[in-house]
């Protein structure tokens, strides 16, 4: 009971500390234009060093550093959102059709499934990013397309648990069509699982995106902190040892990272204490 | 043993068929993309070439073809090593490759290893003292490494230990004018903070799974059995959990390969390490798609050896694969 109760709180406390740490991102994002002290594409005085003025000291094209990492909230935060947002309908819908259906689909979708888990990820999202011109939606797009795989697993073992559930049963005797069973009672209890996968997705896709753009295949049009990194790298930040341009982005990028996974592991701890709970 | 053998078969023919589409898709993603198929295929050189010249070179790849012949050609010239010659490079792509990956996997073999043994060990006695201060500290830890990137980890090093403290090199796998014993020394030296570095994202991946693992397999029941038969928690934790924790561990192991491919590409970048990471950088800048194409081969064809001898030695270790037919 005594050790329970310890799981408990670290567990609460862990959570909390991502509610935290996403809270004070998102209240940046949201509040970029009262936050920043400078605006962040106004050129200005290069490689400042940090001062009063500017907390960072400036870029190359004399930047302020801060304000790029305010603004950069935004974009690093509305590409995870919405590439773990399409990853996540994509992989949904998979697992459902396969989980419900059974049979040949099911067969044909989890090969695929499988087939995807295989090809390594980020080598094959440098190519298409490559081909296709840097814009932030086309981010979104490459990295939506191939991180679908672990949600549509899961959804689909979940999905194979609540279709041999009493109600569904229920409904099928009722008369209800198989499209409506699907949408209307497998799919609202597959939602917790859905989300906790959601929120890791979102982690995964903001950390991809900062690879993308470090490598250079970022949106040159927008500022995020993977592009900032990018930028300090290739001209000159880390040779010269300006540790104030491109410490500050990785570290905006691990910790909002390290909100979303620790959040996402609570959720999913959670669920298997509930899984563990049922079965006694 | 008919169904560990069915279930080798039914796994190898699952790997033949991802590797079909995985050189189906290099085959495709040029002439789908945006942009001219001619331009993707051969090279942005092309670009400087003559329209006659660009005629000539169109049918010397059968470029002019119906799309299925193109295909038959593009799989025989896969099979004999023949993936396009590189102008930036000098040399045919695939020989420009097969010498930068030997560099890659020196790095990265020894941090899959480092990396699983680092994790496993400090992972099961996390699992095992769960809620415990030390396992919280732990966890906390591992948890902020697998939020970083990789390479922004890489800089932070070499600041620290290459820039202010002067232990290391700044980059580069070796001084050069050494030779034997002594480059063998000089490279060690160059690969410390590179490797260190892919370590500990290795080690705090799989220490999560092996967590996780441990914390079940001490809920089963027949932990229960052996502590009430009074066991030393030791014994308990070695040969009753540890053993049942460590086999989907064979299996992490080798996906540790895909889960570190990226990683090491991106790492090696910031340590300017002649590996496929910096051939894939230089590719994306001179968006060199040919080499693009035999680098992702490169790698998907590595992840998947990697995968499929996991899955063999999976069934060999298992005795439930080994007896019952699963998957």
């Amino acid at each position: 009971m005594k050790i329970l109760h310890k799981i408990d709180i670290t567990r609460n406390r862990t959570s909390f500390i991502g509610f935290i740490l996403l809270s004070a991102f998102l209240t940046i994002a949201i509040f970029a234009p009262f936050i920043a002290p400078h605006d962040p594409w106004e050129p200005g005085y290069p490689f400042l060093r940090p001062s009063l003025d500017h907390p960072f000291g400036t870029n190359d094209i004399g930047q302020d550093i801060f304000s790029e990492l305010v603004y950069s909230a935004r974009i690093s935060l509305f590409v995870g959102f919405f590439a773990a947002f399409i990853s996540m309908v994509i992989g949904t819908l998979i697992g459902l059709i396969s989980g419900f259906f059974r049979g040949m689909v099911d067969e044909i979708l989890m090969g695929l499934t499988d087939i995807f888990l295989l090809i390594p990820g980020l080598p094959l999202m440098i190519i298409l990013a490559a081909y296709l011109s840097p814009s932030i939606w086309n981010i979104i797009f490459v990295i939506g397309i191939l991180w679908w795989t672990s949600t549509a697993r899961v959804v689909r073992s979940r999905v194979l648990q609540v279709r041999e559930m009493p109600f569904i049963e229920a409904a099928k005797a009722l008369g209800a069509n198989e499209i409506y069973i699907v949408f209307r009672h497998v799919l609202p209890n597959t939602l917790h699982v859905i989300f906790a996968k959601f929120v890791l997705a979102v982690a995964g896709a903001m950390l991809t995106e900062a690879s993308l753009s470090f490598l250079g295949l970022g949106d040159p049009l927008q500022k995020s902190w993977g592009m900032m990194l990018n930028y300090a790298f290739s001209r000159g930040g880390f040779i010269n040892g300006y540790w104030w341009w491109y410490l500050p982005p990785g570290l905006c990028i691990s910790l909002a990272v390290l909100g979303f996974v620790l959040i996402g592991f609570g959720l999913e701890e959670r669920e298997r204490e509930r899984v563990k709970t049922s079965e006694l | 043993m008919t169904t560990r053998i069915q279930y080798i078969t039914r796994k190898t023919f699952r790997y033949i068929l991802s590797f079909f589409v995985i050189i189906t898709l290099i085959f495709l993603i040029p002439r789908l993309m945006p942009g001219d198929p001619i331009l993707n295929i051969l090279g942005e050189e092309v670009y400087y070439v003559t329209p006659e010249l660009v005629q000539e070179l169109k049918a010397e790849f059968g470029l002019d073809q119906p799309l299925h012949v193109q295909y038959a050609h593009y799989l025989v010239n896969f099979v004999q090593g023949d993936w396009g010659y590189s102008i930036d490079y000098m040399q045919p792509i695939f020989d420009v490759i097969i010498f930068r990956l030997k560099w890659t996997l020196v790095l990265l073999i020894p941090a899959v290893i480092f990396g699983a043994i680092l994790g496993m060990l400090i992972g099961s006695i996390a699992g095992w003292k769960r809620g415990s201060k030390l396992d919280t500290e732990t966890t906390s830890t591992f948890l902020f490494f697998y939020s970083m990137p990789h390479y922004w980890l890489a800089m932070l090093f070499v600041l620290i230990f290459a820039f202010h403290l002067d232990l290391f090199p700044l980059c580069g796998i070796c001084s050069g004018g050494t030779e034997g014993f002594e480059r063998f020394i000089d490279i060690l030296w160059h690969m410390t903070l590179p490797v260190s570095v892919l370590t500990i994202f290795n080690a705090s991946y799989n220490y999560l799974i092996m967590r996780n693992s441990v914390v079940q397999v001490s809920e089963e029941g027949f932990i229960l059995t052996a502590r009430a038969k009074g066991l030393k928690e030791k014994v308990v934790l070695f040969k009753h959990v540890f053993r049942n924790a460590l086999l989907p561990l064979v299996t992490v192991i080798a996906l540790d390969f895909g889960f570190m491919v990226s990683g090491v590409l991106l790492v090696e970048i910031v340590f300017s390490w002649d590996g496929m990471g910096t051939l894939i950088y230089d590719a994306v800048l001179a968006r060199d798609y040919p080499l693009l194409h035999g680098c992702f081969l490169i790698i998907a064809i590595c992840v998947l050896v990697a995968n499929f001898l996991a899955d063999v030695m999976y069934a060999v270790l298992d005795p439930r694969v080994r007896g019952e037919g699963v998957g």
